[in-house]
Order: structure tokens, then C-alpha cells, then sequence
């Protein structure tokens, strides 16, 4: 009995610790009870605001840039469009836990992408960072590949990248795309936003690699708005041809660069727009100078010499100081501010000249005494005020002109006020192209302004845009000022024109051997270049020439500005001349010019 | 008191037919009676949670690791079926075979150890804590607790039946090796902190309610922390591990991702819970959603409401043990109960207060609940030993206190009689 009793008691004991052990569970059970209340129910705001931080992400959804094209005869071809590579990544965090993993990846990635296995590697297992580029590029056939081998940490992001279809051509009118979305120079850089669109935006609860979850709750989702696709006034034959006469020409001429505008008078299209040398602009990371990135037509303003006292005409006839028929005595040299102004090329010396054999012999002091007539016989304060008002706001020089390109410079006009440093010689410099900056395109835009009837139109490069939606809308031409010159001037200044490409043909220069049915005109100008430390280089010039081709109207104003060509004879006759002859005979022969019906 | 008292519930017992003597060595339990079925329901009722949580989370899961979505719920289904196989069988062979069987048991978890020692190890779990056949891989130390578990409960009972349980060569110094060697294995080379600590709490438990006097159990807890200061400090990564626990947010983009990504998923959950199938940490976020971060998931689906109700059948569980080990019919059967009681316990509350940043990280899972078939098929095995014990508990608690003297004995056997039924109505 006093064993069952000390057995019982034993049992009774262990049964009692029993029960102190299991009060404890229950307390230390209790506890976690507390702590779960004040983590889910007491914190849960501040969790919640922790998961979300984690858990949702804002994506972008990119919008697709949108492409241009441009006019080929009745149709229109694309120039630029996207081609969608990926640029792979890696999250070394995710990557580098295990040696293995990473030479294995480094392996897989030289085989798929080519490259270095210890580049990939040694990238792979970057410090610091949660992302570093593996290639950009990629495409769609190498990242399945990659996505096949089911490589941890590796990931890769869609992107759109230019493709030109029609490679380097109008490279600079256009510009590119960088590596980051971003458009720079000609239309890219301009319409960069036009063209971009509006990306659209995903906020989701994602799974830790970014995927979200379909069944998350507050997704919230704007979709992208593409950009808008653009049709180019250029046309494509016309803008192929005048590349390549630049190209040829540049060799010819030995020249420094060549820029050359083709414009529709009556609307302000551009129908083609080049320069030379120029680049590829699939390949434009390859360009060391980024000076050829520039469309110097619209982005250099140079003084255009002569090509100038087609306007310098023009503002003395509608001002009605001069008619078409008007002589003078011409006494072959002018003293303006104590420095004495005279002509370049051989005139004949002082004798009698008409309007026409001023423009057609190019006299210097023709348009310096066209001046003086605008302020009454000498040049003064009217003379210069009435030179300026028609130079920018008839001819909008110095203006920038809006078109659709990057890096645009408006050129540069000295005001009239008497600044004390020879205003008058200056006034009567700028009668006949120096000592003011323009560029190919506004000369184009000012000389179109006065053969077209008197209308400055907005040079302009985009046809139509077709938006996100599919609608599409024409560009109306834009006008900027009416009545540049009165329509009598305007007709007047055809035949003036028409007379010196006679005159030159006749003189000899037999490329411009044009048909009857054609109206061509145009005028040279053998610009002086400034030299920095003062005065001008007295062996340097740069050769442009603006001109016109059409049938009963103008149909195309052309100009061309060859910087510092190496020929023997003055830069506008030999340098720009032949350019403009070149073109002129490209528009007729290919059918581009409508010929004359009366 | 105590002693007046049993004379009164010896007596019961004779009445109903026990032999009146606990049977410590002869392995005889007495006669049969119906099992405890809700030991059962509540432990399948775990199992069908976890199954659930993973089921949810197993397209997630397949996801970010390149699995197809059934993938999970395949393998845990398997891993069900052999837990029932485990199940079966011991709750089938006598427990008194086991009792006997301790040798081989730990012959074949130690045989078992060092074959997982000696595996080249997978890199995604650099511990030698895995032994793979062809497809099919198991944690050794799972086999190791279930076979110290009998071995500790075979000790026990026999020090206790021969009034050892005092003394310093028999009973103290073995459990000390016993303790000794784990550490030095599981702790030290497995790197096993977690399944250390389950195995030194169940053997310190087992140790203060087999009577071991209080003095050694401090002794037992000194050499344990002296050998908890040293891993940690040997360790690199357990002093991370001590350093994330101390300050988990400032650690929460290094080695506190996991903590700080749990306690995300807890208190994220806030009252309700995400829904099932909702979870969002189980995307990637956090790492062994399905494995030993399986509470952190629940609690994000189920919230607070739900984690209540699945402590409440941890609860239950517990409380269902407590009470068959204090009806056990002997000490064997009752430290083999007390052990499993321990084992399921201190593993749930680790793992537990790792989520909940309570204690550090550890790496074990949640009895029943966390997906991997190792644990449960041992977890099952122990309970089988369970529920066979519990068709031989005596019909109320062989204690205990005044009012329980004085107590009508038939009135508590109506009380309890809700999972002790009458044995006329047993087979």
C-alpha cells in the first residue's frame, strides 16, 4: 500500500509539473496572441503602407513614337519607322548569391549576345546596384533564346528604336532618336513630343519581379497615347537627286559644305532640303563632329552676298523709288562713311545701267544707290529704317522662320539707329549681302515671297500628322505677311530674273541652256567671308545663288549656298551657278515642273 | 493530500476494471478503449489548412520558380498520404516495440545524420541537412526527433521507476552526452538552430516533469546557454541573424529581408485577411512562403481573426495531449505523449515567434501546416504513438487537488466523459 501510495503520489507530482509546464505554453501562447493584435490590428496601417511600398509598382507603358513618311510621286513611302529590340538587364542582387549561377548566365549571355564571358560576369556581379545593362539591342529571336535558358536575375525591357528604311537620305532634316527616347536635331527634336506621344501608366501590385497580379485589387491603368505619324512635304525622287548633285558638286567644286533648299513658292512646302557631307542616322553614334548633325540650311546663316540685290529690288520698286525701267548714271564707285564702295566684277565703269543690268551684272553700287533712292537720294535714317522694316518684317530676316527643325538660328540684321561704327556703310554693305546673316532657308522663304504675288509663306516640312486615333490633318499653309511687294513688283521681278540666267547663258555659262517652254531666272551671289580679327579675307568666298524654275509661274524656288568652293572664277558663278543649273535641270527632266500653256 | 486522496481513485480504477497498478516496465497498458478521435480531427483539421494555404499560394510559388502550379499541391499530397501510412503504422505496432526499438531508431536517425553530412549539399540550402534517394529527399533530423523521443521517454521512465531520476551518473550525465552530441551535430555542422532548440526543449521538459530536481535543470539551462553564446558567436551568419532580430527594419534590404518581409505579410493581413488565394507576399516577396514563412502567408490571407482560430486549434491540439498524457497508463506512455506535446509546441512557437519577430529566424517548419513532407510524416508517426496511447488512459486524471478530493469522481467523469467514453461502450 505504501508503494501505490508513493507511486501515486509520484504520478500525481508529475502530472501537477505537467500542468505548471503546460500554464506556461498557454502564457507564452497568450503573448503571441498580443503580439499578432498589435502587429495585424494596432500597426496594420503601418504594414500596410510598408507592403504597398514593396508591392505596387507604377509602370510605364511606353507609347509607340510615331513614324514619318514622305511623298514619292502619288504615294507615300516610310522613312523612319520603330523596330522593337529589348535592352537586357541584370539585378545583381538577385544574380550573384551563387558563383555558379553567374558563370553559368556569363556563358549563356556571350553565346546568345556574343561579347566577353568575363564581361558578363564581372557585370553581373556588380556591386551597389539593382541594374545594370547587359546589351542593348537585343532582338526578339536572341531574348527568346535568353528566356529559354530560364536565367535567374536577368530581365529585359521592350524599347522602340528608329530604322530607315531609306537609309542616310534627308538624315539631317530628320535627326534621331537617342538611346533614351529622346529626339534630337531636325524634326525629331522639334515635333519630339508631337512624335512621342503620351506614355500611359500601369499602377499595380506586382509579384517581386514586377509581373502584376491579376487578381490585385486597385490596379489602376492609363493607357498610352501614341505618337503621331508624320507625312513630309519632301519629296523623295527630288530630295534623292539633290543629295546627289551636292555630292558630285561637292567633289567639283572642292568645296567646304553645301546646303540647298527646294521650296513651293505658292504654299511654303519644303520639297526637298540637304546638305553635304552629312551621315547615318542609324549609325549616329558613330559621328565624331556633332556639327554634322545640324541641318545647316536652316541652323548656319552666313552673309549670302549678291543673291541679296534681288531684294534690295524688289523693296526700292514697291516702295516706288524705282520703276523696272528706270536708268541711271552709274558713277562706279560710292564714298559711304569714308570707305568707298565699288564693284567687284568688271562693269564697264561709269556709264548709264538699267535696273535689269544692275541685278544681271551684279554692281555693288547699283545697290547701294537703290538704297540711297529709299531715303531720297543718299543713304540716312529713312533710307536705313525703310532697308529695315522691308528686311524683316517683309522678308523676316533675322526671324527665326518656325519651321519644324532643331537648332533653328534666326540669322542676324543690324538696326538702323546710328550706332556710331559706320551705319551707313553697314546699310549700304547689307544692299548687297554682306554684312547681314541669313540662312539658305530664309533666303528661299524671302525670295519665293516675291515672285509668288507678294505672300511670305511659313516654310513648312509636315504635310499631314495622323494621330493616335487615326484621324489625319492636312497643314494649311501658313501666311506670314501679305503684301511683301505689290503683285506689278512681283511680276516685275520674274523677267528681271529671267534676264540674267538669259544674260549668263548667253555670256557662255551653257548649262543653263533651258527650254522655252521653262521659266527659269535667278541671281549669283560671290559672298565675302568675315575674318574674325576684322575686315574680310581677301582670299576666301563663299558661292550661293537663289533662283526659280517653273512654267507660267514659279514653281520651285531653289537656293544654294557652297561654303568656300576652290574654283577659278567668282564662288557665285562657278560655286553656286552650276549647283542651281544642276537642279534646275533635275526638276525639268524628271517632270517635276509643269511647262508653260501661254 | 495527495496521498489520502488516492486510495478513493484507486478504487475507481479497480472498479472499472484496471489491474490498479501502473504497469511502468511490463508494457502491458491494460485494457483497450475507444481512441481519442479528436486527437485525430484536429490534427487532420491542421493538415487541411496548411493544405489549403499552400494550394492557394502554389501557382505563386510555381511561378518564381519555374514549377507548374499543381506542382506544390502534388507533392504535399504525397507527402499526406505517406503521414498516414507513418500514422497507421504507429498507432498499430505496440508501443512497447517501440519502447524497445530506441537502439536501431537512433542507430538508423544517426546513420541517417551522417549520411546527410556526408551528401555533396544543394547550393539553394547549403546545410548538410538533406538526404537524397533518386526524386526523393528528407531532413535526417526529423527521423533523429522522433527517435529521442522514444529514447527519452524510455530513459525517463525507467529513472523514474527505479528512483534515479536524482542522481548525477544515471540520469544526468547521460542527457547531458545526449545533449552534447546534438549540439555538436545538429547545431554545429547541420547548422541547425531551430530543430536544436525543438530537441533540447523537449528533453529539458521531459527532464523537470520526470522530477529532475531543479538545481540540474539549471545546470541543463547554463550549459545551454553557454552553448547558444558560442554558435552564435562562431557563426557569422547567426550573429546576423542575432543582429536582424534585435533590429529587424534597419536590416530589411540584407539579411533582415526574410524577417522584415514577414512581419510585412502579418500585419498586412490586418483583421480579416487579403481572402484566401490573395496573397500577395507569396509573389516572390517572401522567401519560403510555403515552407517555414507558412504562418506569415496565413496570416496575410486570414488575418487576425484567422490566425485566432488557428491558434485555437493549436490549442485544442495541446490540451488534447495534455489531457491523454495525464490519463496515460504509464510513465513511458506518458513522457512519449509529454514529448510530442513538447515537440509540436516548441516547434509551432518557434516558428511562430520567428514570423511574428518575437525570436530570430530559424528555419523549421509549422507542425502540419508548413509544406515538406519530412516533418509531417514524423510529426504523423508521433502522433500515431499518440493516439494508439490514448486507448489506454485511464477515464479521469489520477490527481490532484482539494477539490478533486472531494469531488464525486463519476460527476468529472461526466464532464470528461465528452472524450472518454464509457468503456462498456468500447471495444
Amino acid at each position: 500500500m505504501a508503494y501505490t501510495a508513493s507511486r501515486a503520489g509520484s504520478v500525481n507530482s508529475t502530472v501537477k509539473r505537467v500542468r505548471t509546464w503546460y500554464a506556461l505554453l498557454l502564457l507564452v501562447i497568450g503573448i503571441f496572441g498580443v503580439r499578432l493584435f498589435y502587429l495585424q490590428v494596432i500597426r496594420y496601417d503601418h504594414y500596410k503602407t510598408a507592403a504597398l511600398h514593396d508591392q505596387l509598382h507604377q509602370k510605364v507603358i511606353p507609347a509607340t513614337r510615331g513614324t514619318i513618311e514622305a511623298h514619292d510621286g502619288e504615294k507615300t513611302i516610310p522613312i523612319v519607322l520603330n523596330q522593337k529590340l529589348y535592352t537586357v538587364f541584370a539585378d545583381p542582387v538577385d544574380i550573384k548569391t551563387y558563383k555558379t549561377d553567374v558563370d553559368k548566365a556569363a556563358v549563356r549571355l556571350a553565346s546568345t549576345l556574343g561579347g566577353e564571358v568575363d564581361g558578363y560576369a564581372k557585370k553581373l556581379q556588380a556591386k551597389d546596384t539593382r541594374y545594370v545593362i547587359l546589351a542593348k539591342k537585343v532582338t526578339p529571336e536572341q531574348r527568346t533564346k535568353l528566356l529559354s535558358y530560364k536565367l535567374a536575375g536577368l530581365y529585359s525591357e521592350e524599347r522602340d528604336y528608329r530604322t530607315y528604311p531609306q537609309g542616310s537620305m534627308a538624315a539631317q532634316v530628320l535627326g534621331f532618336v537617342s538611346d533614351e527616347g529622346q529626339g534630337d536635331y531636325g524634326l525629331e527634336q522639334a515635333l519630339n513630343k508631337q512624335l512621342a506621344g503620351t506614355p500611359g501608366e500601369l499602377k499595380a501590385i506586382t509579384d517581386q519581379s514586377g509581373v502584376p497580379l491579376a487578381a490585385s485589387r486597385g490596379n489602376v491603368q492609363t493607357a498610352p497615347k501614341n505618337g503621331d505619324d508624320l507625312v513630309l512635304t519632301v519629296n523623295m525622287g527630288m530630295q534623292a537627286q539633290l543629295e546627289r548633285i551636292l555630292a558630285d558638286q561637292y567633289k567639283k567644286t572642292k568645296s567646304k559644305g553645301l546646303s540647298a533648299v527646294i521650296m513651293d513658292p505658292a504654299t511654303g512646302k519644303i520639297k526637298a532640303m540637304a546638305n553635304y557631307p552629312s551621315y547615318d542616322p542609324a549609325k549616329y553614334s558613330e559621328v565624331n563632329d556633332p556639327k554634322i548633325f545640324e541641318n545647316a540650311s536652316v541652323s548656319e546663316a552666313i552673309e549670302p552676298g549678291s543673291t541679296m540685290k534681288l531684294l534690295t529690288a524688289a523693296a526700292a520698286l514697291d516702295q516706288g523709288v524705282i520703276k523696272p525701267d528706270t536708268t541711271y548714271f552709274d558713277p562706279s564707285k560710292f564714298v559711304i562713311d569714308d570707305f568707298t564702295v565699288k564693284n567687284i566684277e568688271e562693269d564697264g565703269g561709269a556709264r548709264q545701267q538699267s535696273i535689269a543690268s544692275v541685278l544681271n551684272l551684279s554692281l555693288n553700287t547699283g545697290a547701294t544707290w537703290m538704297l540711297m533712292q529709299m531715303g531720297g537720294g543718299s543713304i540716312n535714317t529713312k533710307a536705313r529704317t525703310a532697308w529695315y522694316d522691308y528686311l524683316t518684317s517683309h522678308f523676316q530676316f533675322g526671324n527665326d522662320s518656325n519651321i519644324e527643325q532643331g537648332y533653328e538660328t534666326a540669322g542676324l540684321v543690324t538696326k538702323p539707329a546710328n550706332n556710331g561704327a559706320g551705319i551707313n556703310l553697314t546699310y549700304a554693305n547689307m544692299s548687297f549681302g554682306q554684312g547681314i546673316l541669313v540662312t539658305p532657308l530664309q533666303m528661299t522663304a524671302a525670295v519665293s515671297s516675291i515672285i509668288n504675288g507678294g505672300t511670305y509663306y511659313q516654310p513648312y516640312l509636315v504635310d499631314s500628322t495622323t494621330d493616335s486615333n487615326g484621324k489625319t490633318t492636312t497643314t494649311k499653309p501658313k501666311v506670314v505677311k501679305q503684301n511683301v511687294v505689290s503683285p506689278e513688283v512681283s511680276r516685275a521681278m520674274i523677267p528681271l530674273m529671267e534676264y540674267i540666267v538669259d544674260e549668263h547663258y548667253k555670256e557662255g555659262f551653257s548649262y543653263l541652256n533651258f527650254s522655252d517652254s521653262y521659266a527659269v531666272g535667278g541671281k549669283t551671289g560671290t559672298a565675302q567671308i568675315a575674318n574674325p580679327s576684322g575686315g574680310y579675307y581677301a582670299d576666301k568666298y563663299n558661292g550661293t545663288y537663289t533662283g526659280f524654275v517653273g512654267g507660267n509661274d514659279a514653281q520651285y524656288v531653289i537656293t544654294v549656298f557652297n561654303t568656300q568652293p576652290s574654283v577659278n572664277g567668282y564662288a557665285g558663278s562657278y560655286g553656286g551657278q552650276p549647283i542651281f543649273g544642276d537642279i534646275a535641270h533635275m526638276l525639268i527632266d524628271n517632270g517635276y515642273v509643269t511647262p508653260k500653256t501661254r | 493530500m495527495n496521498i489520502q486522496g488516492s486510495p478513493r481513485r484507486r478504487s475507481t480504477f479497480q472498479s472499472r476494471g484496471n489491474t490498479g497498478e501502473n504497469k511502468v516496465d511490463s508494457g502491458d497498458l491494460g485494457r483497450k478503449h475507444k481512441p481519442d478521435y479528436w486527437l485525430v480531427a484536429l490534427c487532420v483539421l491542421l493538415l487541411a489548412i496548411g493544405m489549403m494555404v499552400v494550394y492557394a499560394i502554389s501557382p505563386a510559388l510555381g511561378a518564381s520558380t519555374g514549377v507548374s502550379g499543381s506542382h506544390y499541391v502534388f507533392k504535399q499530397l504525397l507527402a499526406v498520404g505517406l503521414s498516414l501510412v507513418a500514422f497507421m503504422i504507429t498507432a498499430q505496432v505496440p508501443v512497447r516495440y517501440w519502447r524497445h526499438a530506441y537502439k536501431p531508431l537512433l542507430i538508423g536517425a544517426g546513420l541517417m545524420t551522417l549520411v546527410a553530412i556526408a551528401m555533396p549539399v544543394n547550393p539553394s540550402y547549403p546545410a548538410h541537412r538533406w538526404v537524397r534517394l533518386g526524386g526523393f529527399s528528407f531532413q535526417s533530423v526529423e527521423l533523429l526527433k522522433f527517435a529521442l523521443l522514444i529514447w527519452l521517454a524510455g530513459f525517463l521512465a525507467e529513472r523514474v521507476s527505479r528512483q534515479e531520476i536524482a542522481t548525477t551518473d544515471k540520469t544526468l550525465k547521460p542527457l547531458l552526452i545526449a545533449m552534447g552530441a546534438i549540439g555538436l551535430v545538429i547545431a554545429g555542422i547541420q547548422s541547425d538552430l531551430g530543430s536544436t532548440g525543438v530537441i533540447v526543449l523537449m528533453l529539458g521538459t521531459l527532464a523537470f516533469i520526470a522530477g529532475l530536481p531543479f538545481k540540474r535543470l539549471l545546470l541543463i539551462g547554463g550549459i545551454v546557454a553557454v552553448g547558444l553564446f558560442i554558435a552564435i558567436s562562431a557563426t557569422p551568419y547567426r550573429r546576423d541573424r542575432l543582429s536582424t532580430y534585435l533590429h529587424p527594419e534597419a536590416n530589411c534590404q540584407s539579411t533582415g529581408y526574410q524577417a522584415c518581409q514577414a512581419l510585412i505579410a502579418v500585419g498586412s493581413g490586418g483583421m480579416v485577411g487579403l481572402g484566401l488565394g490573395k496573397s500577395v507576399q507569396a509573389n516572390g516577396y517572401l522567401p519560403e512562403a510555403a515552407n517555414d514563412s507558412i504562418f506569415a502567408i496565413y496570416a496575410e490571407v486570414f488575418g487576425f481573426i484567422g490566425v485566432v482560430v488557428l491558434l485555437g486549434v493549436y490549442v485544442a491540439l495541446f490540451s488534447r495531449l495534455k489531457g491523454i498524457a495525464e490519463r496515460a497508463p504509464d510513465d513511458f506512455s506518458r513522457f512519449i505523449v509529454l514529448g510530442v506535446l513538447t515537440w509540436l509546441s516548441t516547434q509551432a512557437l518557434i516558428n511562430i515567434g520567428a514570423m511574428i519577430g518575437l525570436l530570430p529566424l530559424k528555419g523549421i517548419t509549422l507542425p502540419f501546416i508548413s509544406y515538406g513532407g519530412t516533418s509531417v510524416v514524423f510529426v504523423a508517426a508521433a502522433v500515431g504513438l499518440v493516439f494508439q496511447i490514448s486507448r489506454y488512459t485511464s477515464y479521469i486524471a489520477p490527481i490532484n487537488d482539494e477539490r478533486s478530493m472531494h469531488d464525486d469522481s463519476r460527476d468529472r467523469r461526466r464532464i470528461r466523459g465528452a472524450y472518454h467514453p464509457n468503456p462498456s461502450s468500447s471495444s
